[in-house]
Order: structure tokens, then C-alpha cells, then sequence
């Protein structure tokens, strides 16, 4: 029992990077229907952005003001980076685009993600980077007889706290409703007043905002980084959203976590299972499918015909 | 006065002469490695030691006379890429190709040298079948192969140190699947006769970061010891994160584990400690060659490679040097011919010799450990 | 016969073209400064040209958005590599055998689900790819071998001539890419690839033109992997081993990104896009470790330059000179004419059976719910033949919903619908087509990208029966019923006065000449019973009044008409009958008259004066 509550724990963890990364996968995805392919690498971009910052600067932060600054000063540097960063990817591969449909977004999106990629490989090298040792929180707390690293524990609060905001913000604000607006019916939305053009600035700084706050993050609890690992994210992150529901920005989360939690489980107790997860968790994905063709809290769109 | 302009002419004449050496035909000898795709750090590290061994090389005069020139074709791992990069070596007339890293990329590649006879060293590709299934007469590896590595493993664990709870990791990839499908072959009459079990038997999958899972499941196997036969980033995530859950077995790690980046991945406090399974380190082996090509290596990179793949494809180099230098001749059989019964080639790792179907003579395994300084250290029980 | 049925008007160069390239693929192996590296790369344009043209079929054509490709690819290629290493089984036998076995695999694993919608159909396929992958890496039964792969597959052999120089591979792959291409071509030209591109514009217009989706969709899906199974075998053959490694997602990425750069649905596009993404990076080489960087770039600009592929599908402009009827006058054909024997006979001429007698269709206390709206509340409903029946009732009452129901869009809680005294409640739109019942919709359902030609060829799709191989063959019979089409389209189109927009993409139309079009869409398909919902919406008097001249000339052929309106003018002007909805019950019933003046009617429409549209003059 105690084993499985752990594992539980453990993919509540894994599964709270899925959401925070899924968080802003949905969001463009649900106002863009635009599956952002590079969404991953973002994600990258923004662990080594907080890496360079930790390098550079950090020390001289944590010198003055504690460790924590340190860590939060790359976290708020990768978040505004990426966000800068967003913006761009939104003006160069997405805007000219949109006109043409969503199948050439699509292509333009993977060229994106392959070319964001090879630019990290370009700048930082194709050596795994490691975040700082010294510089990274390494207190643990004991809790139900289980040692849980502080990081970990101020990760989970930091993620649910960011998605609680991203939920109020959504759905009880007057913005996200024009945000939800958007995603249901662009051309209505446009008729109504709407200023598209803010809503999506919102959603393609926000968006990558959050994964490159995940990035950094991830940098710091696992402590390596490498330009590949964006990919891994990204597909879940895709997973994630479509198990909620699309265009569902709650369900995005709910679906990250329960993606840990399923792998976690998955891996830990089928006999040979750490070799299958990845197959047994699209199987999941598609019987859900099947026979809830909505995704799990639903999708909130209704077609007349 | 008249012996001073002997020498002033002999000196000239020297130079001269040596001059025209460099102005002869390079040699060309292609390398084919992944310098793009996920292993892209293991092609662009093997690209730099070949560049280094080359240099190395032509400051002694190049080989018969003639300056060495590398040139490099991208396999990016995909066996597609690696069946044109092939080609596209062989129709740029190489003498020799060095190639390539992993060993299904390097099958397509290793039957296009031998339709085409072109001798082809590889130097990461430890499937025992590249040698010992179809006959190939131009194919040889200055890597090990899996087998030997698995065999080393099982009996040292159980022989020497008496483990008997046996947990064996992989990554599901040609590598290590393929040492740990021969860790367990080997593991097998041990198990017959009672000395051994296997506990744990599982895949991770590389590239991702969270292996709390696996780890989780380890530990309740309740093992004596714990061999990881893959590669050194999981490695490193695995070890620091095992530690951290507080698990305590034993770690070794197969060869291409250990180096720095694992040191640094891992951190230090938890290195100290595991075990490595591998080929005489250049430390111990005090090779000469390995002290000039370490300090050119650092000289121009910085540091020194981090993973063993690069270093075996410098040897590639150097053993080909060699053979074309017996033979006299840079016609393919000859080579062949000459790298098959060569005894002189000096390697960073060593003497390399090639037994008749290729492989690299014994490449005897030991086990290291590294020290609190992020040190490896021949083990002693 | 030999005329081209759809005879494209080409200038002479374009014609000139495609034989210019295909002589250069002739050729090349030969030309002076190709070596067998530029055999071995003019191979991979070939098998990547195959893959390309198999997800074309599938994306290109039906519009399915497939990110896992590359699974039917690897069975292919394991199918091959197992076969013919365990059981010896010849190489070149193995060949349509992979595409039969890869074929059967996407049948029975996208069956469930083809039903899904765009992305999530994705994410399926995704994992389909994923998960073929994960079993052939971890080998469960054995065979696969797992991550090292399969090595020693032989080569293809015809008797004593065995396939094994680059050039011999080169000559191989290309001879399939061009049969296949062949077949393709074929397909696109017939009603198959008709049917495909409705289900790609408009699926849910296109089953109710009488297109059974579902199994168009899983034709598409099995005949894309019966050709990536003949890739696979294929590239076995040629690499001798065949490992996990080379069927990963990026592989499937990159299939996608073939046939949207080349332009979907565009074969001579898709070979193109082939050529790129396997030259490319070739001929980027020297830039070793920025080639992907490059790769990627290239991918985003030609998506801002030219979305539309390198070379977009153009839909043929029909001159229908092929029939050899100079100045073919639409006038002189029309449906009911001797000789017309595949058609099926339901030609708009209809018998009429005791007319008035029995009810041609019949709703009988049907109810449906959504949720916990109750949308159609126990409705009767009967039309008769040779009438015009109107629905009418405020905004929102339950009308649409009710002809959904009738026409097997939704399936209803209670209640039956019997056509002809036939159970039909419940059947698949397609099936209720067949049975006779057409329909247009309250928001216009064409197919925009095709031209006005085809959206009526669409709706004659239900009338035919040509199938796979007959077109492919293009038997006689097939070529008889293609011109039958022809025909019929074309005297559809004269009737709607359209005839002059035959070559118009139909989103190019303007709104009341699309309404036409989609009831002349309908009519070809034969119905006894023309189902329309709103037909004079958006049109001003004098267009209401054409409509109206016209409906009655439709029912002097004996065609019935069950209409949804708001325009007091039309429903007081032709029908015959008169149901009024409100909140899904029927609170009249009657001729227009009756209704007009009923009390009940009155009050629901009280307060809502702008619903009397037209003056009652």
C-alpha cells in the first residue's frame, strides 16, 4: 500500500509537468486550433534559458538575497524570455500562414520545431547541460513516512497554484471569456468586437510562458537538459490535451496528471511494463476514444448541422 | 666553408623536399558518423577525435608519404541516411571508411562496403551479429562486443562478489538491450545452479527524465545489485534520483557510462561509489599515444570526449594508418589483408589486433569504481 | 472509344511536361555525372515518391489527418524481412503480400475508429505508429527481433534476374511508383475519388448526398497502407535489414510534410515534395550539423509562400469534348432515354402509385431528446405523393431536428419513420438517400473546392455501382456509367440554369445560384421525395418567385416536396399541406389556409411579427 501511494506521488509529480506544459499547449490549440508542434521545444528553449541564467547571473543573486531568488529570478527570466520568444514563433511560422488552412499550420509547425531544435543544438551544443548543483534547492521534508525533496513539494504548489490562476483567469474573467469565445468561433467572435489580435497575443505569450516556466523548472528538479527532450513533452502534452478534452483548459491539466499518474502506474506494476508504458498509454488514449469520443471532461463544442 | 654549404644545401633540400611530401595526393579516408539526430553529441565528438588522430598523423609525415584527409558523411542514425552516407563516401573514392555509430545504422553501411569493398572499421557497434552472422572480409570494430561485456559482468557478480539478486536495466535500444540480453545469456547457468536469480529485468525509456517509477519498482525487487547496461544520461538521471529515494544497491554501469558528463549529471556525493564495467581505461594502460592525443584533443576542444564511442573511432584511424602502412598499398585487400595479421598498430586504448572475423582482440573487461573525486579506479575486491 | 472521359484542356506545353520528366527518370541512371550514390538517391526520391503517394490517398484525397503512416510502412517492410528470412519465402512474392497484410492490419485497426473527428483521429494515428513501433522494439512473440532488427533479407528475384545494383533497385522502385500513380490517377477520376473529396470537403454533406462515408474512408485508409506495405517490402529488399529505428514518428512527420508540400491530393506534387525532402538534406551535406536547421526553415517558408503545395491539384476543367460532341447542347440529353441501363432506374419521371392514397412518407410519434431538452415531442407527420408539404414554426421549434431525423442524421428516442410503408428510422443517411430521399440543408452544404460539376456528379454517386476494380480497369462498364454522369450532371445543371458555371469552383458562386446548386445536387440523386430546409432563405421576391415556378415544375415530374420555410408567400403560394412546429409539438396541422388562421398558430408567432415575411396580400 505504501509502495502504491508513492507511486502515486510519483506520478502525481511527472504528471504536473505534463500539465503545465499541456496548460499552454491547450490554450493555443484550443483558440488557434493550431497543434503547435514546436510547443515542446519551447518548453526546451525555456530550460536552457533558465540554465544560462543560473550560470550567469544566479550566483551573484544568491551571494545577496538566498537561494530561492536565484531560482526564482530563472524562472521569471525563462518565463519572459519565452514569452518574447512566442511572440516571434507566432509572427514568423504561424501568422503568414493561417489563411492557408490548418494542414499547411501543421507542416509549418513541425518545420518550427525541427528548426528550434537544431538552434539550440546550435548554440548551446548537443552535450547534456546540468543545472548547477550549488545553486539548485536540495532540502527534503518528511511526510507520511516518505522523504519528499522541498523542490518537488514547492513545484506541485507552484504548478497548481499557476493553474488555478489560469482557470480563474479563463473561465470567471470577462477576458477569458472572450479568450473561450475565440477558441468556439473566431469569425463570430471578430463580429462580436472581439480584439482577436489581443487574444492571440494572450494565448501565444502566455502558452509558452508557462512551458518555459515548466522548463526551468524541470532543469532544476532533474538537473540535466538536453535540445531532444522538448520532443517527449510535447507529444504528451498533446496526449494530455485530448484526454481532457480539447479546447478544455481544466481538462488540459486534469489530462496532464492523469497521464503521470496512468505511466507511473503502468510502468510500476506491470512485469516488464517500464518497456511498454508508452504503448499501453496510447492504447488508453485510444479506447477513451472510442467510447468517450469527447475526451474525459468533455469538449465544448456543438455542431449544427 | 665548403661543409657549410653542404649542410645549408642538405638543410634546403630538406625542406624542399619535405615540402613536396604535403604536396602529394592526400590520402582519403571517410567517417561516418550521426552528426545531426539524437546522438548527435557521439557524431560530433567522434567527428573531433578522428580530426585530432589526423592531425596527429600527418605531423608524423601523414601515412606512406601521403597527408590523410578526412572526409565526413552525417548518418543522423537513421538507416536511410546511413545507406547514402555510404554511398556517397564510396563514390568519393575513400580508401577506408570509419563507420559507424549503432549497430543497425551501421548494417546497411557495412553491406554497401563490402559489396563495394571498401574496408570498414566501426567504433560503435557492439552487435555480436555485425561479425559473427554474415562473413564480411572488409568489416572490422575497434569496440568491443556485447558479449563479452555480458559475460565479464556475470561473473564477476556472481564469482567474485557473491551477488545474488541480480537487477539488470536497459533502455530498450540496440546497445543496451543487446548487453543486457547477454548479461542475462550469461546469467543463465549461474541461475541453473541456484547461485544466481534475476530480480529485475526492465526497460526505461531514454530521453525522458522522471524514472521515479522504475526506481519505485527496483527497490521493491529487492536486488544486491543493480547493473544499468545503457547510456550515461539516463545513467546519471537514474543514479541521483535512486540515491535521493534513498536506495542503496550497488550501481554498475556497462561501458559507455562512465565519463564526465555522468559525473556531472549524476553529481558527485552519488558517483562515489558505482561500479563500471569496462575495457581498460588509457589511464591504466599509461599509453603513450594517449597522452599525446589527449593533450592535442584538449588543446583544441577544451576538455577531453566524454563517452568511450569517439575515442575507438580515433583508434579506427590510427589501426587503418597502420595496415596501410604494412601493406604498403591502399588497395582494399590489401588492407584487409594487412589489418587482419597486423601486430604493431598503437591505439589510445591500447594495442589493437583484429581476430579473423574482425573483432578487436581481447579487449579484456575490468571493473572500475569511481572515488569520491569523480575518479574511476581499478576495483580491487 | 479511346476519348479521355474527363479531357483536360491542357496547353501543349503542360502536356509536354509530365512526358519530359518522366523521360528524365528513364534516363538518369545513364546521364554522365550520375554515380551509384545519385542512384542510390534517385531510389529514395522513388520510394519516398511511393510513400508520399500512399498518404496522399488518405490525406490528400479524403482529407484524414494521418501522422502515423509510417506503421503500415514498417509491417510492410517486417512482413517481408520475417517472411523471408524464417520461412524463405521469395522476396518478390512478398510484395503483394506486405501490401495485403499491411492493407488488412489498417482495416481492422482503424475500423473502430474511424469514425473521428480531425485531431483526434490524429492522436490515434499517432499512437498507432507508436505502438506498432513499441511491439516490434519489444518483440512479445519473438519474431521481430526487437531493437536490433531483421537482418539478411534477400533480394527480389524474377527467375535467374535478380534485383541488386542500385540501378536495377532504382529501375524497380520506379516502375511501382508508376503503376501506382496509374492506379491513382485512375481513382481520382471516378467516382471513388469523387466521393473521397466530398467526404474531404463536407463529411456530413456528403453522406447525406448518399456517399456511405464510413466505408470510403476505410477504403481510403487500407489502399494508403496497401501501398506503404509495398514500400516496405521494397525498401527491406533494398537495405537487406530493417530495424525499429527507421520507423519512427519523424518518419511519419515527414511523410505528412511530402504530401503538403508537394499540394494534397496533387500526384505530380507529391513526387516533387519526394524529391525535396530526400535531396535536400543531401545536397546540404557540407553543412553537416545545420542541415536540420535548414530543413526546418525551408519547411516554414514554403508554407508562408506557396500553402498550397509546389503544385497544386487543379480540379480539371471538363470540356467534355471527349465525347465527341462538338458544342454539346444539354438540352438534347436527358435522364430518361433508352440505353440508360446502369443507372439505377429512379429517374425523376416517376409512376405515380395511387396518388393521395397512401402516405409516401410517414412520422409517427417521434421524440427526441437532448439532454434534457426535449427537441421533437411525439410528432406525426405524413406526406403525401405529388404534394408539397411545408413545415412551419418559430425559430428554434424542432424543424431542422425533424428533418435530421427523417433523413438518419440523428437517430430518434421514440417514434418511427416509414417511407414508402418501409422502416427507415435509424438508417445512415447514405442509406436513406438510396432509399430515395434527398435533402438540402438550412446553411448550405456544397463542396466548395470542387467545381459545380462535381458537387452534382456527387450527388449521382448513389446511382452507380462502379467499384475498385472496374475503375482501375476502366471496363466498359464503367466508361458507360462515367458518360451516363456526364450526362445526367449536365442536364441537372441546364435545368438549374447553371450550365455556364459547370467549371466554377462552387464557393466562387454567389449565394442564390449555390442554393440551386445544391438542389440540383440533390435531384441527381433521384429521389421520390425532395426534402429542402429554407430554400428561399437569402433570396429577394423575384429570386423566391423562380424558386417557387420551379418547385412546381419538379412536382409536375412527380417528384414530392417536404419543405421547412419561413416566406409566408411560398408556403401560402404552393403548398398543398401545411404542419406547424412549435417547441418540438405540432400545434396545427392543415391546408395553408386552415393554418394561416388558426388561433394556436397565431399565438406562437404572436410577438415575433418578423417572421411574416412577405405580405399576405
Amino acid at each position: 500500500m505504501r509502495v502504491f501511494f508513492e507511486q502515486l506521488v510519483n506520478g502525481v509529480t511527472v504528471g504536473s509537468f505534463y500539465a503545465l506544459v499541456a496548460l499552454g499547449y491547450s490554450m493555443v490549440y484550443g483558440v488557434m486550433k493550431l497543434i503547435n508542434f514546436a510547443h515542446g521545444d519551447l518548453f526546451t528553449l525555456g530550460s536552457y534559458l533558465g540554465y544560462t541564467f543560473l550560470v550567469w547571473r544566479a550566483a551573484w543573486i544568491t551571494e545577496r538575497a538566498g537561494l530561492w531568488w536565484g531560482v526564482l529570478g530563472a524562472i521569471l527570466f525563462a518565463f519572459l524570455a519565452n514569452a518574447g520568444a512566442g511572440i516571434l514563433v507566432e509572427r514568423v511560422a504561424y501568422r503568414p500562414v493561417y489563411r492557408a488552412g490548418r494542414l499547411p499550420l501543421v507542416v509549418s509547425a513541425l518545420g518550427m520545431s525541427i528548426f528550434l531544435q537544431n538552434a539550440i543544438m546550435a548554440i548551446w551544443g548537443p552535450r547534456f547541460q546540468v543545472y548547477p548543483g550549488d545553486l539548485v534547492p536540495t532540502a527534503s521534508l518528511r511526510f507520511l513516512g516518505l522523504s519528499l525533496p522541498l523542490l518537488k513539494v514547492v513545484i506541485l504548489f507552484l504548478s497548481l497554484g499557476v493553474m488555478l490562476v489560469m482557470y480563474w483567469i479563463v473561465e470567471k474573467t470577462e477576458f477569458g471569456a472572450a479568450v473561450r469565445a475565440t477558441a468556439l468561433d473566431r469569425e463570430m467572435a471578430t463580429l462580436l468586437g472581439i480584439d482577436i489580435q489581443r487574444v492571440i497575443l494572450f494565448v501565444f505569450t502566455l502558452g509558452p510562458a508557462l512551458g518555459g516556466m515548466a522548463g526551468v523548472m524541470n532543469g532544476m528538479y532533474y538537473r540535466s537538459i538536453q535540445f531532444s527532450m522538448g520532443w517527449n513533452y510535447g507529444l504528451k502534452a498533446f496526449t494530455a490535451t485530448i484526454l481532457g478534452g480539447i479546447g478544455n483548459i481544466p481538462g488540459a491539466m486534469v489530462g496532464g496528471v492523469l497521464l503521470g499518474v496512468i505511466e507511473t502506474l503502468l510502468a510500476g506494476y506491470i512485469p516488464g511494463g517500464g518497456a511498454w508504458k508508452d504503448g499501453f498509454t496510447f492504447l488508453i488514449l485510444i479506447l477513451v476514444l472510442i467510447f468517450r469520443p469527447t475526451g474525459i471532461l468533455g469538449e465544448k463544442v456543438a455542431e449544427k448541422v | 666553408m665548403k661543409s657549410r654549404g653542404i649542410v645549408v644545401f642538405l638543410v634546403l633540400g630538406a625542406v624542399l623536399f619535405g615540402g613536396q611530401v604535403f604536396a602529394e595526393e592526400p590520402i582519403r579516408i571517410g567517417l561516418q558518423a550521426p552528426i545531426t539526430g539524437s546522438f548527435a553529441i557521439e557524431g560530433q565528438m567522434a567527428r573531433q577525435c578522428v580530426e585530432v588522430a589526423a592531425e596527429l598523423i600527418n605531423k608524423q609525415g601523414g601515412i606512406l608519404g601521403r597527408p590523410v584527409e578526412i572526409i565526413v558523411a552525417d548518418d543522423a542514425s537513421n538507416p536511410r541516411d546511413s545507406a547514402l552516407a555510404a554511398q556517397k563516401l564510396i563514390s568519393q573514392g575513400v580508401v577506408a571508411a570509419i563507420a559507424s555509430y549503432g549497430s543497425s545504422v551501421t548494417e546497411p553501411a557495412a553491406d554497401l562496403y563490402e559489396r563495394n569493398r571498401v574496408v570498414c572499421v566501426a567504433y560503435g557497434a557492439t552487435a555480436v551479429r555485425l561479425t559473427m552472422g554474415k562473413e564480411r572480409r572488409y568489416f572490422f570494430r575497434t569496440c568491443g562486443r556485447d558479449d563479452s561485456q555480458g559475460e565479464f559482468f556475470a561473473r564477476f557478480a556472481v564469482e567474485t562478489m557473491g551477488w545474488r539478486r541480480i537487477a539488470i536495466m536497459h533502455d530498450n535500444q540496440t546497445y543496451g538491450k543487446g548487453v543486457a540480453e547477454e548479461t542475462k545469456k550469461y546469467l543463465e547457468p549461474y541461475i541453473g545452479e541456484g547461485r544466481a536469480e534475476i530480480v529485475y529485468y526492465d526497460a526505461i525509456t531514454p530521453g525522458e527524465q522522471d524514472y521515479s517509477a522504475a526506481l519505485t519498482k527496483l527497490r521493491e525487487s529487492n536486488p544486491d545489485v543493480w547493473y544499468y547496461t545503457a547510456y550515461y544520461p539516463e545513467a546519471g538521471l537514474l543514479v541521483r534520483q535512486a540515491r535521493e529515494m534513498g536506495i542503496t544497491v550497488p550501481f554498475v554501469g556497462s561501458n559507455a557510462v562512465p565519463n564526465e558528463d555522468f559525473v556531472r549529471i549524476a553529481g558527485l556525493e552519488y558517483v562515489a561509489g558505482t561500479f563500471m564495467t569496462q575495457e581498460p581505461l588509457p589511464q591504466d594502460l599509461n599509453t603513450p599515444k594517449a597522452q599525446v592525443f589527449f593533450a592535442a584533443y584538449r588543446a583544441k576542444y577544451g576538455n577531453i570526449p566524454s563517452s568511450p564511442w569517439p575515442i575507438y573511432a580515433a583508434d579506427a584511424l590510427f589501426a587503418l594508418a597502420q595496415a596501410i602502412e604494412n601493406a604498403k598499398s591502399i588497395k582494399p585487400d590489401d588492407i584487409a589483408q594487412a589489418m587482419r595479421t597486423m601486430e604493431n598498430a598503437e591505439g589510445i586504448t591500447g594495442p589493437i589486433v583484429f581476430t579473423e572475423r574482425g573483432d578487436r582482440k581481447g579487449v579484456p573487461y575490468a571493473m572500475y569504481r569511481y572515488n569520491e573525486k569523480g575518479q574511476l579506479e581499478l576495483f580491487k575486491p | 472509344m479511346g476519348a479521355e472521359l474527363s479531357c483536360t484542356r491542357r496547353g501543349r506545353f503542360q502536356r509536354f511536361v509530365p512526358v519530359l520528366l518522366g523521360g528524365f527518370v528513364a534516363v538518369f541512371p545513364f546521364l554522365p555525372f550520375v554515380n551509384d550514390y545519385w542512384v542510390d538517391v534517385g531510389f529514395f526520391v522513388g520510394l519516398y515518391g511511393l510513400l508520399g503517394l500512399s498518404l496522399n490517398v488518405v490525406l490528400g484525397e479524403v482529407g484524414l489527418f494521418d501522422l502515423g503512416h509510417a506503421a503500415f510502412y514498417a509491417i510492410g517492410a517486417y512482413t517481408t524481412a520475417i517472411m523471408n528470412t524464417t520461412l524463405n519465402i521469395p522476396v518478390l512474392l512478398l510484395l503483394p503480400v506486405s501490401a495485403l497484410v499491411a492493407s488488412g492490419f489498417a482495416y481492422l485497426v482503424m475500423s473502430p475508429v474511424i469514425h473521428l473527428r480531425g485531431d483526434y483521429l490524429c492522436i490515434v494515428t499517432i499512437g498507432i505508429g507508436e505502438i506498432v513501433r513499441i511491439i516490434i522494439v519489444n518483440n512479445p512473440w519473438g519474431i521481430t527481433n526487437g531493437p536490433n532488427g531483421i537482418t539478411g533479407v534477400g533480394f527480389p528475384a524474377l527467375g535467374p534476374f535478380v534485383i541488386q545494383t542500385p540501378t536495377q533497385f532504382y529501375y524497380f522502385v520506379w516502375v511501382v511508383v508508376a503503376l501506382v500513380a496509374f492506379v491513382l490517377l485512375r481513382l481520382q477520376r471516378s467516382r471513388i475519388g469523387r466521393a473521397w473529396n466530398a467526404i474531404r470537403e463536407d463529411e456530413i454533406a456528403a453522406e447525406a448526398t448518399g456517399i456511405d462515408v464510413r466505408a470510403y474512408k476505410l477504403l481510403a485508409f487500407t489502399l494508403g497502407a496497401a501501398f506503404a506495405g509495398l514500400a516496405g517490402n521494397i525498401y527491406a529488399a533494398k537495405m537487406a535489414v530493417v530495424s525499429p529505428q527507421s520507423f519512427l514518428f519523424m518518419e511519419s512527420a515527414l511523410l505528412f510534410c511530402i504530401v503538403l508540400l508537394g499540394g494534397l491530393g496533387s500526384l505530380p506534387g507529391v513526387l516533387l515534395g519526394a524529391a525535396l525532402v530526400v535531396v535536400f538534406p543531401e545536397v546540404f551535406r557540407r553543412f553537416a550539423s545545420f542541415r536540420l536547421l535548414f530543413f526546418g526553415l525551408a519547411l516554414m517558408v514554403t508554407m508562408i509562400f506557396r500553402p498550397g503545395g509546389l503544385l497544386p491539384r487543379k480540379r480539371e476543367t471538363l470540356g467534355l469534348d471527349g465525347f465527341g460532341a462538338q458544342g454539346f447542347s444539354a438540352k438534347r440529353a436527358s435522364p430518361v432515354r433508352g440505353g440508360q441501363v446502369s443507372l439505377k432506374d429512379r429517374s425523376p419521371v416517376q409512376p405515380l402509385h395511387g396518388s393521395g392514397n397512401r402516405p409516401l412518407l410517414e412520422v409517427q410519434g417521434v421524440t427526441l431528446r437532448f439532454g434534457g431538452l426535449v427537441a421533437v415531442n411525439r410528432y406525426d407527420l405524413a406526406v403525401y405523393p405529388g404534394r408539397v408539404t411545408s413545415l412551419i414554426g418559430p425559430n428554434g421549434a424542432g424543424k431542422t431536428t425533424l428533418f435530421n431525423i427523417i433523413t438518419g442524421i440523428y437517430r430518434p428516442d421514440e417514434g418511427k419513420v416509414l417511407f414508402r410503408g418501409e422502416d427507415i428510422t435509424g438508417l445512415k443517411p447514405h442509406l436513406v438517400v438510396a432509399r430515395g430521399i434527398a435533402r438540402t440543408f438550412q446553411n448550405i452544404r456544397l463542396f466548395p473546392s470542387l467545381t459545380c460539376l462535381e458537387n452534382v456528379l456527387t450527388g449521382l454517386h448513389c446511382r452507380g455501382s462502379s467499384g475498385f476494380i472496374s475503375t482501375v480497369l476502366r471496363t466498359p462498364f464503367q466508361l458507360r456509367e462515367e458518360r451516363e454522369f456526364m450526362e445526367a450532371a449536365a442536364y441537372w445543371l441546364c435545368r438549374v440554369g447553371l450550365w455556364e458555371y459547370r467549371n466554377e469552383l462552387a464557393r466562387n458562386l454567389p449565394y442564390g445560384r449555390q442554393k440551386y446548386l445544391e438542389i440540383a445536387r440533390a435531384l441527381a440523386t433521384g429521389p421520390e421525395l425532395l426534402v429542402l430546409d429554407e430554400p428561399s432563405s437569402g433570396l429577394n421576391e423575384r429570386e423566391t418567385e423562380e424558386l417557387m415556378e420551379f418547385l412546381q415544375g419538379l412536382l409536375r415530374e412527380g417528384i414530392t416536396i417536404l419543405l421547412i420555410e419561413h416566406d409566408m408567400n411560398v408556403v401560402m403560394g404552393i403548398s398543398d399541406w401545411v404542419s406547424v412546429m412549435d417547441m418540438g409539438n405540432k400545434i396545427a396541422e392543415g391546408s395553408p389556409w386552415e393554418v394561416y388562421n388558426h388561433p394556436r398558430v397565431i399565438e406562437a408567432y404572436l410577438g415575433k411579427e418578423e417572421e411574416w415575411v412577405g405580405s399576405t396580400s
